[in-house]
This record gives structure tokens, C-alpha cells and sequence, in this order.
């Protein structure tokens, strides 16, 4: 009677994300044919990741725009973009989502390469990286700095990390939502690993 | 009057019941027991409303039912339950639109026996408060939640203390210094 029947939980997965419809990618077939116990762990991560309290659907849904594009999968990104503009995104938001994960894509690179170094000219000169638009982002400067922060914490650097987790604490962001964040991204990473 | 509801750390009570599983003729019924649900090692997760043909009742029951595939991802039985008899269940399923394609069974608790050792019979009707159980692949009861009679429950807070309940103990990033390493 209580024996779980083989529901499809991978094509549930990618509902979640907006990927429904297309074929099973072949790690997640490969999870699907055996029956893996971790597809179930993997759906649950993601749906409630995309769910967290302290994030809209708006913000969860470009944090996966960030994710997607930063992690190079096109597919999920378009997916993404589609649910955000669902749920409220513009166009100017979502093109500053993708301007914000380009942006960091340099400075995570050579911010990290002065903190490795961590020599005195590195750190006096300046970095000669232009980033006018964390000037006045249409996201709000709070959501920039959050979407700054986890397409860093992606790109392990750490100099980036803990100064935009400072600056978020000194915009009044609560540490929960910051912790939210940072968990969609890592999930969001995980799934994309799968998808790939 | 005092009650005692069963709570956190207490094994839950040895029981075998009807339960209404189908609407199809023939198919309608079904004994669960709490040794079945037990050999199959999973959780169980029971809910209790007063009384059938009731208006609250089919809403929060509908609401149970759209998220059973959560409870089941978690691997987690679901099981709704009042004193009604498994006939008044059945016809009420029949009767009403959003129960007929209900997922999980629907306990009759006819002799109120198990409501009664659940500490969940309110006095004057004797019929169910709105409790909510979470039963561990042990038999042990991990949460209990009672509502009065007309109050109606969040499923997604039931969903979120199984997750809070199933997650994170068995990585080793969340061992605490000075913990004993886990025999899992």
C-alpha cells in the first residue's frame, strides 16, 4: 500500500525551473532510470530554495538568471528569465541582472587575484575596471548588492564575499535573507551541474 | 477537564483501522495498521479534523492533498483521520468535489479508541481537535500540533518542520566540535 510508485520527480524538477517539456538531460535520466534517492533531496533543495521566505518570487527568480548565466547554461537562464518576467521582472531588470553577473565576473577575477597577492601596488592601483551601473541600479542598490554577492560566493572570492555581505548589513538587510540568498545560489548551482 | 495530548519523544499508539483509499466501487476500503507503516520505514505524517460534511474540513483537506506528492518526496506517509465511520468518509468523498480524487486514506476512527490514547477528544462531542502528528520511521511522535475546533492549519508549516526534521544532520560541515562522529 505504501510502497512510493516511480512519480516522476525529475520531470517535476524541471517544472520547477520552467524546463517542462523538454527531454530528461542525461545526468538527470541517468537519477531518473535508478531511481536515485538523491532526485528527491535535489527537488525538495530547489523548491524551497526558490521559495524562501525573505526572497519575492521577482528576486528569487533573477537570483536564478545570475546563477544560470554565471554558470554558463543558457537553457536554464531563459527558463529563468521567463518565470521572473512571470512574476513582475522588466526587461530593464533583467538586463541588469545580466549586466551585474558580467560585472562580477571581472571583479571576482582580479579582486581576488589582489587579495591572493596581497601586495602594496596591487592594492594601491587602481582596479581600471568600469562599473557605473552599481551608480543607480534599477533593482534597487540592496538587490544589486545581493546579486553581487552570490554570483561572488560562486566564484570563490572571498575579498568580494565579505565586503558585499558587509555592505548588505549596513543597507539593513536581515543576515536570514542574506543566508537565502546565497542557499539559492549554491542549490541553484547544484542543479545546474545536473542539468549540464 | 484535562487532556493530555501525546507529544514529542512518545511512541505513538499500536492501531488498526478502516480507511477509505478509493471512490471505485469494491476498492473503497482499506485496513491500515500501524505495524505496515512501520515495516515500510518511512514517516507519517496524520491529521485530524472533527467531523466530515463540514465546511473548514474540505478545504484544509484539499490543501493536505495538493501537496501530497511533497509528503511523499519526503517519504512520508500521509494519513487523514476523524471518528466519522469509513461509510460517512466514503459518502463524503462521493459527495463532494474537492475530495474525489484525494491521495492518501482517510482513517475512521469509529470507536474514537486512538483519538482517545492521542489525548485529542474534546470533551463535550467527543469528537477530534485539529491535531497534527509527525511520526518518525521509529514510532516515535517528533511534532504534535493542536488547533481548536475552528481553526485551520498551514500545511506548508507541517512540510517545513519535516524538512527541519529530515535535513542537514547527517553532513559532517554540521558537526559541532566536540560532537560524537555519526553512525549513520
Amino acid at each position: 500500500m505504501f510502497a512510493t510508485t516511480n512519480q516522476d520527480t525529475a520531470q517535476q524538477l524541471l517544472q520547477v525551473v520552467g524546463l517542462s517539456g523538454s527531454g530528461l538531460p542525461a545526468q538527470l535520466d541517468k537519477l531518473a532510470s535508478a531511481d536515485a534517492r538523491y532526485l528527491k533531496d535535489l527537488k525538495i533543495n530547489v523548491t524551497n530554495a526558490l521559495d524562501a521566505a525573505t526572497l519575492n518570487k521577482k528576486e528569487a527568480y533573477l537570483i536564478g538568471v545570475a546563477v544560470a548565466m554565471n554558470e554558463k547554461l543558457g537553457t536554464l537562464q531563459s527558463a529563468f528569465e521567463k518565470l521572473a518576467t512571470e512574476a513582475g521582472a522588466t526587461e530593464k531588470d533583467i538586463a541588469e541582472t545580466i549586466s551585474c553577473t558580467s560585472l562580477m565576473n571581472a571583479n571576482n577575477v582580479y579582486y581576488r587575484f589582489r587579495h591572493f597577492v596581497n601586495k602594496e601596488f596591487y592594492t594601491n592601483a587602481p582596479a581600471g575596471i568600469r562599473m557605473s551601473i552599481m551608480a543607480n541600479p534599477v533593482l534597487g542598490k540592496e538587490f544589486f548588492e545581493l546579486l553581487s554577492l552570490v554570483v561572488s560566493a560562486l566564484n570563490g572570492c572571498e575579498m568580494c564575499v565579505t565586503s558585499h555581505e558587509e555592505a548588505l548589513l549596513k543597507h539593513g538587510t536581515e543576515p536570514q535573507r542574506v543566508a537565502d540568498a546565497v542557499r539559492l545560489g549554491a542549490v541553484v548551482k547544484s542543479l545546474v551541474v545536473v542539468l549540464a | 477537564m484535562k487532556n493530555a495530548v501525546l507529544s514529542v519523544g512518545a511512541q505513538f499508539p499500536e492501531f488498526k483501522k478502516k480507511a477509505v483509499v478509493s471512490i471505485e466501487k469494491g476498492k473503497e476500503f482499506y485496513d491500515i495498521s500501524s505495524e505496515e507503516i512501520r515495516s515500510s520505514g518511512k514517516w507519517m505524517v496524520m491529521f485530524w479534523w472533527p467531523k466530515d460534511f463540514t465546511f473548514v474540513c474540505p478545504t484544509e483537506i484539499a490543501e493536505f492533498n495538493k501537496h501530497f506528492q511533497d509528503f511523499s518526496d519526503r517519504d512520508a506517509i500521509l494519513i487523514g483521520a476523524s471518528t466519522d465511520s469509513e461509510f460517512v468518509h466514503a459518502a463524503w468523498r462521493r459527495d463532494h468535489d474537492d475530495l474525489r480524487g484525494l491521495q492518501f486514506p482517510m482513517l475512521a476512527d469509529t470507536s474514537k479508541s486512538l483519538a482517545n490514547e492521542l489525548g485529542i477528544l474534546e470533551a463535550e462531542e467527543k469528537i477530534a481537535y485539529r491535531a497534527t502528528f509527525i511520526v518518525d520511521p521509529q514510532g516515535i511522535v517528533r511534532w504534535t500540533s493542536i488547533y481548536d475546533l475552528n481553526v485551520g492549519r498551514s500545511v506548508k508549516e507541517v512540510i517545513r518542520v519535516l524538512d527541519a526534521l529530515q535535513t542537514d544532520e547527517l553532513c559532517p560541515c554540521n558537526w559541532q566540535k566536540g560532537e560524537a562522529t555519526l553512525t549513520a
